[in-house]
């Protein structure tokens, strides 16, 4: 049985009515309208819509102000509670938007599962003044024009009840913006509605423009026909009722605009979306960042198809729909923005604090370059001399504070080596902590980074299996060394060392003693869920049922070594394998891993430092 | 309530699948076809032991709801050129009266997690990128098609009703297999003019269906077959107020057999006598007085702890189910037999299962009330979304009833996505609870006295 559940809270004026929209509600000035009477008024004419389905011409034909919903909540707690959890993050954040006092009017189209139910749980709440759902047909058709135009008739004669206000078509008309094709040097964002911490975080890693074509952001109709605005002839006002004039310019308007906005670009939801594809390859676009969104069902399938026929690079985001994995995110586009720019060294160091100066001025002076890989585990720094030999190397845990940790490991190096700070011609940051280490002159992902440091230690590996403890990365190489591909894990811990981490903790265990302990295993147990979770619970009952824990740890390794699997399946990863990261060291998971994958899976004793070393050896390139 | 006990025999039995279902894990990537082989014949085998050696704790009209539901999988796969590949809520009379068989995605997926090999087909899907939040119901289904496993059919039938994967996955499909797709596009609301719409798009199914497959459809046999489908409801409603006084020895996997069964083979004269002999078995069944469970959505047939509180149990038992009920009409149809194109549509738009979450939470009322069900449980199957978003409206409306409604997450088709455990434990409160509800009512103290 659930907890108890509380009633949402249901503001005064809201009217509580089982039909399509709300009643009208008067307001009495006999007094003269207070500010919170004028605020109030003002609010009702302001429409929130999210779909761009939605007749944004048509209501504004009435003088209504459309404002695009792109509210990234930070609790789902009411969507959760009106609700449930597994919805997208867009549909519980749009359900916490609608709820804030000063939304009053919201129109939804059906066009997905999450957008229904929204709808649903909305108006069972009777929070706000006007709510319509639009209904969207699937098909295109005369039939479904018809059906649509329908739609609008109802939606339109509804708003002027609720609204007051009469329908001018040149208001409408005039609300039109033309559709530009762009032909510029840019990336396309794509998929399922991006969350504006995606939007921002995207629009900073890219060097060129980022173009908008997502679920709620390519919303183009085409332009209305000069003669739409065209007043009707007197002859014809004779002929009709006093209200004829009116009528027939919302009519014909409505006639022409039905089709038109049904038959835009069309989202995943409709039946034929073959017109999709002309979005992709065209002038200009140097890539694609793909984004999904969890529990969104439409827009993984679309990057299956386009994973394997566009002829620009795509790269795959998968969010939740709120910022909080905004930091894996940036590490993800940062590497798509260096893997597009085709040569890392050409632009890395341009915003670079000694690259242009020190570096290149002071030939005298013996050339040491410094990485640092600042991850989640522990925070790795290597030193290379001008000839890319290593002069010194460190490894130091990352503790709670990962700028101290940074410090704590170039202190360590330069000891080691015998140097200063002031003796580092270059010194490049690379891992989660990257942006936070104190006096670097540059940072590069730990995607480009592992690839360049893999390729050092490991020339013929074609493709490098990371596991760390926050994430879990494949990345493709091509003959020489550069990233071809590459795939991280979701923001869930599935497949990380972090999913060890607590499967050791569920059972009681040291991490070093759990991986030693998994080596034993006499009988194949399946741990079938990825969830962790799930996963836990699954070995709570393998417990009870007394089932060895080397066997357990075994399914566990295994199904690390499953999910692994499915990424490089996803990116056509082929051998020879090198698997770098703190999880390199549990050799049940290599084992499980090489079973998993049909090949070896090689490890390398330097394989921790595999980050540093790339990006010092990225860095000691780039002076060359 | 009765208490879990473990049981050897058991753990064996499903000790036997598992090892049979690894077997096929090892196989699928390499040997799609004799995966394809072995599971026709587990389903083969299945189905003779329905014929041979049915169920003796079970009713008879649940023996015959077993052997349907099951045959309308392995007559689909043992027909191959006669298939149509489709989704449980497109009405079937038209496949039916043409002779080809549907086969339902669900049953399917069903079937395949009855025979334990659901984790192979999960994983061939996800290892194809298909989401992992996605339907585990189409994950089956999808995994089969990029392994192998289940091979090209020569055209996909499916509708807008209930869900965005069955805007996806028949899509895909149809798209891979290079067949004809007809997608059905359902309006949320009744109307004389919605029901024309719909009415046509299946006239066009059927048109498309004769060119296909190179038959004719008899109209007369259409007509007979959609007066049989408005008889078996009628009839599956007058179940509805036996059920609650009668110990019908239901259980979760007997419940979605009947779904499955009142989908796939609605129409058919099979179907219409597997009415009639619930009504006998309801009748003549065992007086009950214990709990009565009102089931919403799909539910975890696998699931050993539930199976042992729910299945044939005299303290408790699953009393009705809205996958069941979801084409029920409890008026008059606005339209006969004699326009089966528009009876059809009306049934489909009508349908529990489409539009608002208020007419599924309604619907849910309505059998709640014809069978006194104490309370009832809402399964929120992973990934469906539709059910997930109805899940406190139909709270509402139950409890403002007084009928008490657990919502329950899980998985109805993937092992994997279900704590047992958990599950176990919420149900058993839930259970209960009611028992404490019912003990309290006065008109149960008057009986006791």
């Amino acid at each position: 049985m659930e907890e108890p559940r509380t009633p949402a809270p249901r503001r005064t004026k809201a009217a509580v009515a089982p039909s399509r929209s709300r009643d009208v509600h008067t307001y009495d000035f006999s007094a003269g309208p207070t500010n919170a009477e004028v605020q109030a008024r003002q609010q009702r004419t302001v429409i929130h819509y999210p779909c761009k389905y939605v007749p944004v011409e048509l209501l504004r034909g009435f003088g209504a102000t459309l404002v695009p919903v792109d509210f990234e909540a930070e609790s789902f707690e009411d969507a959760d509670r009106l609700a449930h959890p597994n919805l997208c993050g867009y549909g519980k954040s749009l359900i916490a938007y609608a709820l804030k006092p000063e939304v009053r009017c919201l129109v939804l189209t059906s066009c997905c599962d999450v957008m229904r139910r929204a709808y649903d749980v909305l108006a069972a709440q009777g929070c706000l003044d006007f709510l319509w759902l639009v209904d969207l047909p699937h098909l295109l058709g005369p039939a479904e024009d018809a059906r649509f135009r329908e739609e609008l008739e109802r939606l339109a004669d509804a708003w002027a009840a609720f609204s007051g206000e009469a329908f001018d078509v040149g208001r409408a008309i005039a609300a039109f913006s033309p559709k530009v094709p762009r032909s510029d040097e840019r990336v396309t964002l794509l998929g399922a509605h991006g969350p504006k911490s995606l939007l921002t975080a995207t629009e900073e890693a890219f060097e060129v423009p980022v173009e908008n074509l997502t679920c709620t952001g390519g919303r183009f109709v085409a332009s209305p026909p000069p003669d739409l605005g065209r007043a009707p002839q007197r002859a014809c006002h004779l002929e009709c009722d006093a209200s004829a004039p009116e009528t027939s310019a919302r009519e014909r308007f409505l006639d022409w605009y039905a089709p038109a906005l049904l038959h835009q670009m069309p989202c995943l939801r409709m039946a034929d979306v073959r017109a999709r594809e002309t979005q992709v390859g065209t002038p200009g676009q140097t890539g694609i960042v793909y984004h999904t969104m969890k529990f969104c069902d439409y827009y993984g399938f679309e990057y299956l198809q386009l994973a394997a026929e566009s002829p620009v690079p795509v790269l795959k985001v998968e969010t939740d729909g709120t910022a909080q994995s905004a930091g894996q995110l940036r590490t993800r586009l940062k590497a798509f923005d260096e893997t597009l720019a085709g040569n890392v060294e050409t632009h890395l160091f341009k915003r670079g604090k000694r690259a242009d100066n020190e570096a290149e001025t002071d030939v005298e002076k013996a050339v040491y370059v410094l990485g640092v890989d600042s991850g989640s585990t522990s925070t790795d720094a290597v030193i290379l001399d001008a000839d890319g030999q290593r002069v010194a190397s460190a490894i130091v845990p990352t503790g709670s504070k990962a700028t101290e940790s940074a410090r704590k490991a170039i202190d360590t190096v330069l000891g080691d080596a015998g140097l200063e700070r002031e003796d580092i011609t270059l010194a490049v940051a690379t891992g989660y902590g990257r942006e936070g280490i104190p006096d670097m002159d540059t940072s590069i992902t730990e995607i480009t980074c592992h690839a360049r440091g893999a390729h050092e230690l490991a020339p013929e590996v074609r493709t490098i299996i990371d596991i760390g403890g926050q994430d879990s990365k494949v990345i493709v190489l091509d003959d020489a060394g550069n990233v071809a591909n590459f795939v991280m894990n979701d923001k869930c811990a599935a497949g990380t060392g972090r999913f060890l981490e607590m499967m050791a903790r569920t059972l009681e265990m040291p991490l070093d003693q759990f991986c030693a302990a998994g080596l034993q295993w006499k009988k194949d147990v399946k741990i079938s869920s990825m969830c962790t979770v799930f996963a836990e619970s699954e070995v709570v009952s393998l417990v009870a049922d007394d089932t060895p824990v080397a066997d357990i740890i075994h399914g566990l390794d295994n199904s690390v070594a499953s999910k692994i699997k499915s990424l490089a399946k996803r990116v056509k990863a082929t051998g020879p394998y090198l698997m770098t990261g703190g999880v390199a060291n549990n050799e049940g998971v290599v084992t499980a891993l090489g079973e998993a994958l049909g090949a070896d899976v090689a490890t390398h004793e330097d394989s921790q430092l595999c980050g540093a070393l790339g990006a010092a050896l990225l860095g000691l390139e780039s002076l060359r | 309530m009765a208490r879990t006990v473990k049981c050897d025999d058991e753990k064996l039995g499903i000790k036997i699948l598992d090892t049979w279902a690894e077997a096929i894990d090892n196989v699928m990537e390499e040997r799609p076809d004799i995966t394809a082989f072995w599971l026709l014949k587990a389903f083969q085998v299945k189905r003779a032991q329905t014929v041979v050696l049915p169920d003796r704790k079970t009713l008879p009209s649940a023996r015959l709801a077993s052997r349907l539901a099951l045959e309308s999988v392995t007559d689909a796969l043992e027909h191959p050129d006669d298939v149509v590949l489709t989704s449980i809520f497109l009405p079937n009379e038209l496949f039916q009266a043409m002779g080809l068989y549907p086969l339902m995605a669900e049953a399917l997926a069903n079937f395949v997690t009855g025979a334990h090999a659901e984790p192979s087909f999960v994983q061939a899907a996800e290892q194809n990128g298909v989401p992992e939040t996605y339907c585990s119901f189409h994950k089956v289904l999808l995994g089969g098609a990029f392994a192998g496993v289940i091979e090209p059919v020569r055209f996909i039938a499916n509708c807008s009703v209930a869900c965005d994967a069955n805007n996806i996955s028949f899509k895909l499909l149809a798209r891979r297999f290079g067949c004809p797709h007809v997608y059905v596009d359902v309006p949320p609301e009744y109307s004389e003019e919605s029901c024309s719409y719909v009415a046509g798009q299946l006239e066009a199914l059927g048109t498309q269906l004769q060119e296909a497959y190179g038959r004719a459809l008899d109209p007369d046999l259409l007509v007979e077959h959609v007066a049989r489908s408005q008889r078996t409801l009628k009839n599956l409603v007058r179940t509805l107020p036996l059920r609650p006084t009668r110990f019908i020895k239901n259980g979760m996997g007997l419940e979605m057999q009947h779904a499955l069964a009142f989908h796939a083979l609605l129409g058919t004269e099979d179907v219409e006598h597997l009415s009639k002999l619930m009504l006998r078995d309801y009748r003549e069944a065992d007086g009950y007085d214990g709990l009565n469970l009102l089931w919403s959505a799909t539910a975890p047939f696998f699931s050993s702890p539930l199976q042992r509180v729910l299945d044939s149990n005299t303290s408790q038992q699953i009393v009705a189910s809205d996958m069941c009920f979801d084409q029920v009409s409890f008026e008059p149809w606005a339209h006969e037999p004699d326009e089966p194109y528009l009876a059809m549509a009306e049934r489909l738009i009508k349908n529990a299962y489409n539009g608002g979450a208020e007419r599924r939470a309604e619907q849910l009322r309505r059998v709640a009330e014809r069978c006194d069900a104490d309370g009832c449980v809402v399964f929120c199957h992973w990934g469906c979304k539709e059910t997930m978003g109805a899940s406190q409206i139909i709270r509402q409306t139950l409890e403002a009833e007084g009928r008490p409604v657990l919502v329950l997450d899980g998985d109805g088709c993937n092992r994997a996505n279900f704590p047992d455990g958990q599950a176990a434990t919420r149900l058993e409160a839930f259970l209960e609870m009611l028992e404490a509800e019912r003990a309290e009512k006065p008109d149960n103290d008057e009986e006791v006295a």
